[in-house]
């Protein structure tokens, strides 16, 4: 069995970003987002501000920003044929 | 002292690697209760700061049991007494039995779908006209109308959105219904729309699935995919409706 840290796919439009950034984003979307919790309820702290994205925003900007990275690089190609 | 709590598991094969250690580089071991054995850590009473290295390190705890079971996992931060979490699984071991034999063999997989909303939604919003000075000048409307035509432009973008996710959903369980054992979605209509799914799958029927989500990415190039598993069933463990989250600034 492989890890998602190793089998995050993503369409070809994503291909500018790091896998590894996207493999984190998964991997706090499943930890902090869903899992069973005991007796009501949790204590976590938000000292790490870096990761405090927390949900789909950074996610759809990484995808906005990934798009722009491809479309340049394709506006590159093109000047260069 | 208290204890940090990785996952549920009914297997009485289930073993922590010694090498894998968890949240704050504790070590990790098995509290037997009941007939079911919890990964467990020792941990102060403090919130578990949520960082890189604490996030990575309670998915590996339960990943490395995962890697043989499907055990159920908890979320991150769960900090209790050990006899409040004796006296949860003891009160919940029905429900967490039949939760934990749902899951047997089976593994979570993440679909979401991005979806560029704003050439149609616009398309159909334009239809109501912006209600400009001279707009509402012209047509003797007042701030009132300006209110009812602004809410109007709203109600059509948000009907436009939720009746594209309606549809992404659909497709996407037609499409790989046949290797899914149950789903979990959720929408999330921002400036784009995201359907957020995450499926249960046989680890048997692994390789079907990715086939079968392959062919469907292929079918909907306006679509925008990002799909990644398998997962620990994050999704599918919860066995209560609700729950509080309590944040401390540290």
């Amino acid at each position: 069995m492989t890890s998602p840290f190793e089998s995050v796919m993503a369409d070809a439009d994503l291909e500018g970003l790091e896998e590894s950034d996207l493999s984190l984003l998964e991997t706090l979307d499943h930890v902090l987002n869903s899992g069973l919790v005991i007796a009501g309820e949790i204590t976590i702290s938000v000292a790490d501000i870096d990761l405090i994205f927390v949900g789909l925003n950074v996610l759809v900007s990484s995808v906005e920003k990934a798009h722009e990275v491809l479309r340049d690089r394709e506006r590159r190609s093109d000047d260069n044929r | 002292m208290k204890l940090y709590a990785y996952f549920v598991s009914d297997d009485p094969g289930v073993r922590v690697p010694e090498s894998v250690t968890g949240v704050g580089g504790s070590s990790v071991r098995l509290m037997k209760a009941e007939d079911l054995l919890v990964g467990v850590s020792e941990s102060d009473d403090a919130p578990v700061a949520i960082t890189r290295d604490n996030v990575v390190a309670h998915e590996r705890v339960i990943r490395s049991v995962f890697e043989h079971t499907t055990p159920l996992p908890f979320r991150f931060g769960n900090i209790v007494g050990e006899g409040q979490l004796r006296s949860y699984l003891h009160s919940h071991q029905e429900a967490l039995q039949t939760r934990l034999l749902l899951l047997r063999g089976r593994v979570e997989m993440s679909v979401k779908v991005i979806w560029q909303a704003s050439n149609s939604v616009n398309a159909e919003t334009e239809a109501v006209p912006v209600a400009t000075a001279s707009y509402l000048d012209q047509t003797k409307g007042g701030a009132g109308a300006a209110f009812l035509m602004a809410k109007r432009r709203e109600f059509l973008g948000d009907k436009m959105l939720a009746d594209k996710a309606t549809e992404i959903t659909s497709w996407l369980k037609e499409r790989l219904g046949s290797s899914i054992c149950t789903e979990s979605v959720s929408v999330r209509p921002r400036d784009k729309l995201v359907v957020a799914a995450a499926h249960l799958v046989a680890r048997t029927s692994l390789g079907r699935y990715r086939g079968e989500l392959n062919k469907a990415r292929a079918e909907r190039p306006e679509l925008h995919f990002l799909c990644s598993g398998p997962w620990p069933p994050y999704s599918f463990a919860n066995i209560d409706l609700e729950f509080k989250t309590h944040f401390g600034v540290s």
